[in-house]
């Protein structure tokens, strides 16, 4: 009698890098999962300075606040918008198909075939989008605000 | 069946965390494109800005509510990565149980300073 248990995990996070014939769609997904861990700690940083800096009343929150108004930090936040803005759209995505939308029509695989990245070209293009409208953003406020 | 009520909820509070942040987002930047357009707002970092909000029932009900629904999202999809890291069960339930812990210890301290404050206003 075959086994028709569930396959074990064998490769474990390895396994997120690279594990055979990976698509676009993949490292979207591995993106989607760094980006969540790095929203995770840095909303820990952001909850224990909203609360525990705020307590303790104006010096203290303004002197917090002075101490993160420098170009290290402001780049960690545009970071921060970066990366919630590609987890927020993704994870949309992902809701929308995990709902069996815009999955398009099983076709036979037919030669020639056409490779994963030419079919996920629309989604490259909405990402690479996204990074330029941050960009921008970056630079403009950079002027306005300079670099102190 | 349990693993499926999680995973509708991770999609549920995912997609009130993007709302309520993009909230949170617009209202901490909305002043540099504002100023931008010549419309003078001032920096909501500031003490006197923060208090402002931190005395509007609206705010801190948004402010609550990102943080609950943000930690369960943020804590399950920790749990749903290290469900791959091939653990034991009984590893993963002593894992579970810490992490709804921690998640109570910083829901506990994310939403007494917003309380504290609002409730010294009034």
């Amino acid at each position: 009698m075959s086994d028709k248990g569930p396959h074990q995990n064998y490769l474990g996070m390895r396994g997120w890098i690279w594990a055979g014939n990976y698509k676009l769609e993949r490292y979207l997904y591995l993106l989607h999962r760094i980006t969540g861990l790095g929203l995770l700690l840095f909303g820990l940083f952001h909850l224990t300075a909203t609360t525990i800096f705020r307590a303790q009343g104006e010096a203290v929150w303004t002197s917090t606040i002075s101490f993160l108004d420098n170009p290290l930090f402001r780049v960690g936040e545009f970071l921060v918008v970066a990366a919630f803005s590609y987890h927020a759209i993704n994870g949309l995505r992902l809701i929308i198909q995990e709902l069996g939308f815009a999955l398009g029509k099983p076709v036979p695989p037919i030669y020639p075939f056409t490779d994963a990245i030419r079919r996920k070209r629309a989604w490259t293009l909405v990402i690479l989008a996204a990074i330029m409208v941050l960009a921008v953003a970056f630079f403009i406020d950079f002027t306005v605000r300079g670099w102190g | 069946m349990k693993n499926t009520y999680l995973q509708i909820s991770q999609m549920i509070t995912g997609a009130l965390v993007a709302i309520l942040l993009a909230i949170h987002i617009a209202a901490q930047q909305s002043y540099v494109v504002l100023g931008l357009l010549g419309i003078k707002v001032a920096d909501p970092t500031t003490w006197v800005s923060m208090m402002e909000r931190a005395h509007q029932g609206s705010w801190v009900g948004i402010y609550i509510a990102l943080l609950a629904f943000g930690l369960f999202h943020a804590l399950n999809g920790l749990r749903n990565i290290l469900l791959e890291t091939n653990l034991s069960a009984s590893a993963m339930r002593i894992l579970t149980g810490c992490l709804i812990a921690f998640g109570v210890i910083f829901l506990i301290l994310g939403t007494y300073t917003p309380i504290a404050l609002f409730s010294s206003y009034r």
